[in-house]
């Protein structure tokens, strides 16, 4: 209906709106290429040391994904780590989220503050983490928190301190992103069901229950579907702490199809997996937009 | 422990809020309150700021103050670090394993630079057609420009790498430009749409009614109206280049390696220079927040590449 003075003009052509999308469509095609190049090669054993030997082998690259130990760890620790990351950082976010949004002295300044580690690139923070995490004197965690009484802790030598710390760091930059939608959910509940509840006596956790959380319910399922898809692909940050170590602790899918393709030179199952994980992406984030959809809509209802 | 929990606050309407929290704290739940926002107030700004302070101590420090143990605190203050990154390269103590971060530094303007004038470039008049017209396929080529954005970057990176060795374009300025267009296209032309949405369609009119061509529309009322929105998402698209690891990682080269992959080079060498990798991530960070002062309003809807305002 918008666009209905536009239409009526005979001179606007039917094809303007495919002509000014030229362009871009120009640019998505030199997207799409590679994308349905990397499919093809997914069907094939494309191993870059013996570029003769190039066969097409239908669906082996994938079924052979799951017969490989490795495979099923990694597989699991995406999963897992998107899952208990998620919930963390989505839990701490609501947290900030509501200290932030209560009137307390310098919120304005701790809102712009607690914004620093979303603005430096994700590998940057990774390094900085890098640092404080080592055993040596830059090292500076273990040395404070032998403060509050905390034995050394092995950050990125072990394997759990390794998940641990791939957590923190991530924890660390994405905090503020969550936290920020969260707090434009909040600054955009309307005020009436609040009165109304306290007319009726309620207390603030009872608000905090029945009716803030369902309210945000929409934001905060728009947050976790953002954290989600990014969760699953999370590459960088491993990639500058452990490169998926120590003893494969932290290798995800990203990780190992890095390493087929970039180490061992194998791409077909590199990329293979990278395909695998697109439908982990594409699966989950259709969930939660379908969700995020019907919450949206019965929120504004 | 106390019985008004802090999150209540934010329920009260706002003239009582001010009067609980100038009025002194005089009851003892009121003390609570006051220590409790304290500390959590003190929590949330060490967590966000030490890194950072930490950091820039450290890339002050010399090679023997870096690594000692327990960290010092009191030290000579030393540009060394940076010294080394910037100028030097074999002169006794400003000796570094990383010559050539300048090359990086500029490898890092250029490509983001190009990358987001091409995104953009090309996403003003697609973002015209999907905000101002009806036409088939709408929603659907709208969405298939969104879906790149959540795309595992390997499935791309891998048949790009293999692509770009055949053609030539890998370790190139204009390769890696091509490439970071999976960055930046899909939220260029998503921001853009969501700015040119909210210029008044009454004003649209009006020109139309004065004879206005598209062309006309677009150049002498919608861009002029949408400038700030525009100048918002170059600098957020920069932003989101000047991020960009995964992809430079695998299609640059040396002489083209942007700073994020120019500061993890530190790594690889037997002995780890913690100092000059401490000055080179506050460099490579430097950029950014300066650039964030400027668009902090627009963060979240530049993340969300505008679902949410």
């Amino acid at each position: 209906m918008q666009t209905k003075a536009l239409r009526r003009r005979p001179r606007q052509g039917r094809f303007l709106p495919y002509l000014l999308l030229t362009p871009a469509l120009v640019l998505l095609v030199g997207m799409v290429y590679p994308f349905a190049l990397g499919l093809y090669y997914s069907l094939t054993d494309y191993w870059l040391q013996f570029p003769r030997r190039f066969r097409f082998i239908w669906l082996d690259n994938y079924i052979g994904l799951f017969n490989r130990p490795l495979f099923s760890r990694a597989l699991e620790f995406t999963i897992g780590y998107t899952l208990v990351s998620v919930a963390i950082q989505v839990g701490l976010g609501l947290a900030v989220a509501l200290f932030l949004h209560a009137h307390i002295p310098g919120r304005k300044v701790m809102r712009a503050m607690m914004l620093m580690p979303l603005m430096i690139p994700p590998v940057i923070a990774a390094l900085m983490w890098k640092i404080m995490m080592d055993a040596t004197g830059a090292g500076i965690l273990n040395y404070a928190l032998s403060f509050i009484g905390v034995a050394p802790v092995n950050w990125l030598g072990s394997p759990h301190g390794a998940t641990i710390s791939v957590l923190v760091i991530d924890t660390w930059g994405n905090l503020p992103f969550i936290s920020l939608i969260l707090l434009g959910g909040l600054q955009s509940l309307p005020n009436e069901p609040y009165e109304a509840a306290r007319v009726d006596g309620a207390g603030a956790a009872a608000m905090l229950r029945y009716i803030t959380l369902p309210l945000l319910l929409p934001f905060l399922i728009l947050a976790a579907t953002f954290r989600v898809m990014d969760s699953l692909r999370i590459f960088d940050v491993i990639y500058a702490t452990t490169s998926g170590g120590p003893d494969d602790a932290t290798t995800n899918l990203s990780i190992m199809s890095y390493e087929y393709a970039f180490h061992w030179y194998q791409m077909g199952t590199g990329v293979a997996e990278a395909i695998v994980l697109l439908a982990m992406v594409v699966a989950s984030s259709f969930v939660l937009l379908r969700l995020w959809h019907r919450t949206a809509e019965s929120v504004v209802q | 422990m106390t019985s008004l929990p802090l999150s209540q606050r934010h329920y009260a309407p706002r003239r009582r809020e001010r009067s609980t929290t100038t009025v002194l704290p005089l009851s003892r739940r009121h003390y609570f309150r006051h220590a409790a926002v304290l500390v959590a107030a003190i929590i949330l700004i060490v967590w966000t700021a030490f890194p950072f302070t930490w950091i820039l101590i450290t890339s002050l420090k010399n090679s023997a103050d870096v690594i000692s143990v327990p960290p010092t605190f009191i030290f000579k203050p030393t540009m060394d670090n940076y010294a080394a990154l910037f100028f030097a390269s074999h002169q006794g103590e400003y000796s570094t394993s990383r010559p050539d971060f300048p090359l990086f530094f500029v490898n890092s303007v250029i490509i983001s630079t190009g990358a987001v004038a091409l995104s953009v470039l090309a996403s003003i008049p697609a973002a015209y057609a999907l905000a101002r017209f009806t036409f088939p396929l709408k929603n659907s080529l709208g969405f298939i420009f969104m879906s790149f954005r959540f795309v595992p970057f390997l499935a791309f990176v891998i048949p790009l790498y293999l692509l770009y060795q055949r053609v030539g374009l890998y370790n190139t300025h204009i390769g890696l430009i091509l490439a970071y267009q999976l960055i930046t296209l899909p939220f260029t032309i998503w921001m853009l749409r969501s700015f040119f949405m909210e210029v008044p369609l009454e004003i649209q009119e009006a020109a139309q009614i004065d004879g206005c061509s598209w062309l006309g529309i677009l150049t002498r009322v919608i861009l002029p109206l949408s400038m700030p929105g525009i100048a918002v998402t170059v600098i957020l698209g920069f932003m989101f280049c000047w991020n960009a690891f995964n992809y430079p990682l695998m299609l640059a080269g040396r002489q083209t390696f942007p700073v994020t992959v120019g500061a993890i080079q530190f790594i690889s060498y037997d002995q780890v220079l913690w100092g000059q990798m401490a000055a080179a991530t506050i460099v490579s960070a430097l950029p950014q927040l300066l650039l964030s002062l400027m668009v902090q309003k627009y963060i979240v809807r530049g993340l969300t590449m505008g679902a949410v305002r």
